[in-house]
C-alpha cells in the first residue's frame, strides 16, 4: 500500500507572545492509503499542530513533511491552496458558513475547485443523503443540531474526493449519542469508500475506534497501539 | 473559482449586512450624484450661454480695443483709438469694413419716466452690414443716412417689462441725457431725439453686437454730444471667418497701431468663455469628488470591519483550498458591487437633482445673469448629461470603490489559514 503522508523529524515552534513554544519536537510518522489512524493525546500535546501541518494549513519549522511524496515546505502559497483542495478537513467547531444552507456549504469546496453549479448541486445532494441529511438540505447551520452540523461538515470535507480526511476532535462538541453516530459515519466512509482518515482526539474510547492509535505527549509520539 | 461564483459569493456577503452595505452605497450615491448634478447644470449653463452668445456674435469679426483687450482688462497706456482710425483699418487686406463705437452710460427720458441705458454711437449702415441678422427693425426703419436726432432703441428699452406696457415707441420724442464726468464741474448734456426704429429682440449677450437694452445714435451725433473723437472699440468685418484670415489680419492690425491695441476675435472670446467654464466645471467637480473620496474612506472602513468579522470565514475558505487571489477578488467584488450600485443610483439621483435645481432656478421666467448692458430676457438652462460625464462618473465611482477596497482586500488575502481559523 502506498504511503500517503510521511513526517520525518518534524518540528514546529511558534511564538506565544514573546515565548517560543515547541509544539512539535521531532515527529516521525507514516500513514498508508486507506488507513484509519487516530492520534490521541492531552491538550497541548501538539496533536492539532501536527494535523494543521498535514492539512497544509501551516508550514513546519524544520524536518520534512511529505504528502504524496511532495515536500510541502517547497510549495508556494498557490500550490498549498491547490493541495488543500485534495484534503478534507473536519473541525471541532464545524466551521460552516452561517449564511449558507447545508447544501450551499457542501457546494462551497466544489465551487472553489471550479465545478459547475449543476454538477456541484447534484453531488452535494447525494453527499447529504449519504450522511443522512436528505431532508435538511435547505436549513442553515443555526437551524441544525451539533450532530447534524458535523455531518454537513463531513459531507463538505469529502465533496472534492479528497486523498485523505483530517478530523480535529470531530465529536468534541457533540453529545455522546450523536458522537457515536458520527464515528459510525466516519468508519463507514473509511471502510466502504476507502477514505484515508486521520483523527485527532483526547477521548480514549473514540481513538480506539481507529485501527491504529498514536499517543502524543509534549510534541512527540510516545506510543503506537494497534486496536 | 469561476468569476460568476466569486461574484455571487461577494453578493451573499453583502446581503448579510444590508443596512451597512446600504449606508456605504449611499455614500457613493451622494458623491456621484453631486458630481453629476453639478456637471450637468454647469454644462447646461454653458450650452445656454454659448447659444446666446453665438446669436449675438458674428464669427467673421474682430474687435480692436486699447490696452489689454476684452476679457483681460485694459491697461492705461495713454493710447487712444480714434473714430477715423477706421480708415487705416479699412485699407488692410481681408477687411471688408470697420466701425467705430463710442458708448456711454446715460439716460433716456420719455414723458416723465427716465431709464438708464447704454448710449451707443455707430454708423447705422456699417453696423447693419456687420450685424445683418440682429440689427433689424421690428417697427419703423433704420435710416442709412440718419438725421442727428435719429434714435434707434433696443426692444427692452421700448418694452422693459416684456408685457406690452411700453416705455417709449416709434415716433416718440425722447430726451437723451449724459453726465460729462470729465468736465469740472460735472455737466449734464442733453438733447431731444426721435425714435426712428425699435429693434427686434436679440436676446443673449453680445460683445459689440446689438443688445436689447441699448440705444443707438449716429456716430457723428455721438462725437459732438460726447465731445470726443476717441472711440472705445472698433469692430472689423473680415472677408471670411477662416482661422488663418482671422489670425493674420489680427496681426496686421496690431502692427498698424504699433502693438498698442489688442485685437480679439469673437471666436477667441467664445473660447475664453468656454475655458472659463471648463475651469469652473473642474472646480465644482473637484468639490464633488471630495464627497466621493469620503465615500471611498467609508468603503475602506466598512471593509476593514468586515475583514475582522470574517477572519474565521476566510480561514475556512483557505482551508477548503481557496487561493489568496480569489479571496482578494471576493473582497474587491464586494466593493465593485457597492461601487456599481452607488454609481448607477448616483447618476440617476444626480440627474434628478439637476432637473429639480434647474426648475427652481428657472422659476419665474428665467434666470438672469450679467449686467444691465448685457442683460436680456434671461437664460433657460437645461441640464446636459454628456456621455463623457455619464461614463466618467460611473468609472470614477467604481474606481474609488476599488482603490479603497484594495488595502482591506489585500489584508484579507494575506491572512494565514491557521491563524484565521483560530480567530474568535
Amino acid at each position: 500500500m502506498a504511503t500517503i503522508v510521511e513526517a520525518v523529524e518534524l518540528k514546529k515552534t511558534y511564538m506565544l507572545g514573546k515565548v517560543p513554544v515547541e509544539a512539535l519536537r521531532g515527529v516521525n510518522l507514516k500513514v498508508e492509503e486507506g488507513e484509519f489512524l487516530s492520534i490521541l493525546g492531552p491538550s497541548g500535546s501538539g496533536k492539532s499542530t501536527l494535523l494543521n501541518l498535514i492539512g497544509a494549513l501551516d508550514k513546519p519549522t524544520s524536518g520534512k513533511l511529505l504528502i504524496e511524496n511532495v515536500d510541502i515546505s517547497t510549495l508556494n502559497d498557490g500550490e498549498l491552496a491547490d493541495l488543500r483542495r485534495k484534503i478534507g478537513f473536519v473541525f471541532q467547531f464545524f466551521n460552516l458558513i452561517p449564511r449558507f444552507t447545508a447544501r450551499q456549504n457542501v457546494e462551497l469546496p466544489m465551487a472553489i475547485a471550479g465545478l459547475n453549479r449543476s454538477e456541484r448541486r447534484k453531488r452535494a445532494e447525494e453527499l447529504l443523503e449519504t450522511v443522512g441529511l436528505k431532508g435538511r438540505m435547505n436549513h442553515k447551520p443555526a437551524e441544525l443540531s451539533g450532530g447534524e452540523q458535523q455531518r454537513v461538515a463531513i459531507a463538505r470535507a469529502v465533496a472534492n474526493n479528497p486523498r485523505f480526511l483530517l478530523m480535529d476532535e470531530p465529536t468534541g462538541n457533540i453529545d455522546s449519542k450523536n458522537a457515536y453516530e458520527i464515528i459510525q459515519l466516519i468508519k463507514m466512509l473509511n471502510q466502504e469508500k476507502g477514505v484515508t482518515t486521520i483523527m485527532v482526539t483526547h477521548d480514549q474510547r473514540l481513538a480506539a475506534e481507529a485501527k491504529r492509535t498514536l499517543h502524543m505527549l509534549d510534541g512527540q509520539i510516545v506510543e503506537e497501539v494497534m486496536n | 473559482m469561476k468569476a460568476k461564483d466569486i461574484f455571487s459569493y461577494a453578493f451573499s456577503a453583502i446581503k448579510l449586512r444590508k443596512l451597512r452595505a446600504g449606508l456605504t452605497t449611499l455614500g457613493v450615491v451622494i458623491g456621484i450624484a453631486a458630481i453629476v448634478a453639478l456637471l450637468s447644470i454647469t454644462q447646461g449653463l454653458q450650452v445656454a450661454i454659448a447659444g446666446q452668445l453665438q446669436k449675438g456674435f458674428a464669427t467673421d469679426t474682430l474687435i480692436v480695443s486699447t490696452g489689454g483687450g476684452l476679457g483681460a482688462g485694459g491697461t492705461d497706456s495713454g493710447f487712444n483709438l480714434m473714430v477715423n482710425d477706421t480708415k487705416t483699418i479699412d485699407a488692410i487686406e481681408n477687411v471688408t469694413t470697420s466701425l467705430a463705437i463710442i458708448q456711454r452710460v446715460g439716460y433716456i427720458k420719455s414723458g416723465e419716466q427716465t431709464r438708464r441705458v447704454t448710449i451707443v454711437g455707430i454708423d447705422y449702415a456699417t453696423y447693419k452690414e456687420i450685424y445683418g441678422s440682429t440689427f433689424i427693425a421690428e417697427t419703423g426703419e433704420i435710416p442709412l443716412n440718419p438725421e442727428n436726432t435719429t434714435v434707434v432703441v433696443g426692444k427692452r428699452v421700448s418694452d422693459p417689462w416684456n408685457n406690452g406696457t411700453l416705455f417709449c415707441s416709434l415716433g416718440d420724442s425722447v430726451e437723451i441725457l449724459w453726465t460729462n464726468t470729465t468736465a469740472r464741474p460735472l455737466r449734464n448734456e442733453t438733447y431731444t431725439g426721435e425714435i426712428a426704429a425699435v429693434l427686434q429682440e436679440v436676446g443673449g449677450f453680445t460683445i459689440g453686437g446689438p443688445s436689447d437694452s441699448n440705444i443707438y445714435i449716429p456716430i457723428s451725433q455721438a462725437q459732438s454730444f460726447f465731445g470726443t473723437e476717441k472711440c472705445e472699440i472698433i469692430i472689423v468685418k473680415l472677408k471670411n471667418d477662416d482661422k488663418t484670415t482671422i489670425d493674420s489680419t489680427a496681426k496686421v492690425i496690431k502692427e498698424a497701431f504699433s502693438g498698442q491695441v489688442s485685437v480679439t476675435s469673437s471666436t477667441a472670446v467664445l473660447n475664453i468663455i468656454s475655458s472659463v467654464f471648463s475651469t469652473i466645471e473642474l472646480f465644482l467637480a473637484g468639490i464633488a469628488a471630495i464627497s466621493l473620496l469620503v465615500a471611498g474612506i467609508g468603503i475602506m472602513n466598512i471593509m476593514i470591519v468586515s475583514l475582522m468579522e470574517r477572519t474565521r470565514e476566510i480561514g475556512i475558505l483557505k482551508a477548503l483550498g481557496m487561493k489568496s487571489r480569489t479571496v482578494l477578488l471576493i473582497f474587491l467584488g464586494e466593493a465593485v458591487i457597492i461601487g456599481f450600485l452607488g454609481a448607477v443610483i448616483g447618476v440617476g439621483a444626480g440627474w434628478t437633482l439637476a432637473q429639480v435645481v434647474v426648475r427652481a432656478l428657472n422659476f419665474g421666467g428665467g434666470t438672469r445673469f450679467g449686467n444691465q448692458a448685457a442683460m436680456s430676457n434671461g437664460l433657460t438652462i437645461n441640464p446636459v448629461l454628456t456621455p463623457t460625464v455619464f461614463v466618467g462618473a460611473m468609472a470614477f465611482g467604481l474606481m474609488v470603490s476599488i482603490v479603497f477596497a484594495l488595502y482591506p482586500a489585500w489584508r484579507a488575502s494575506k491572512l494565514k489559514p491557521v491563524e484565521a481559523l483560530r480567530y474568535e
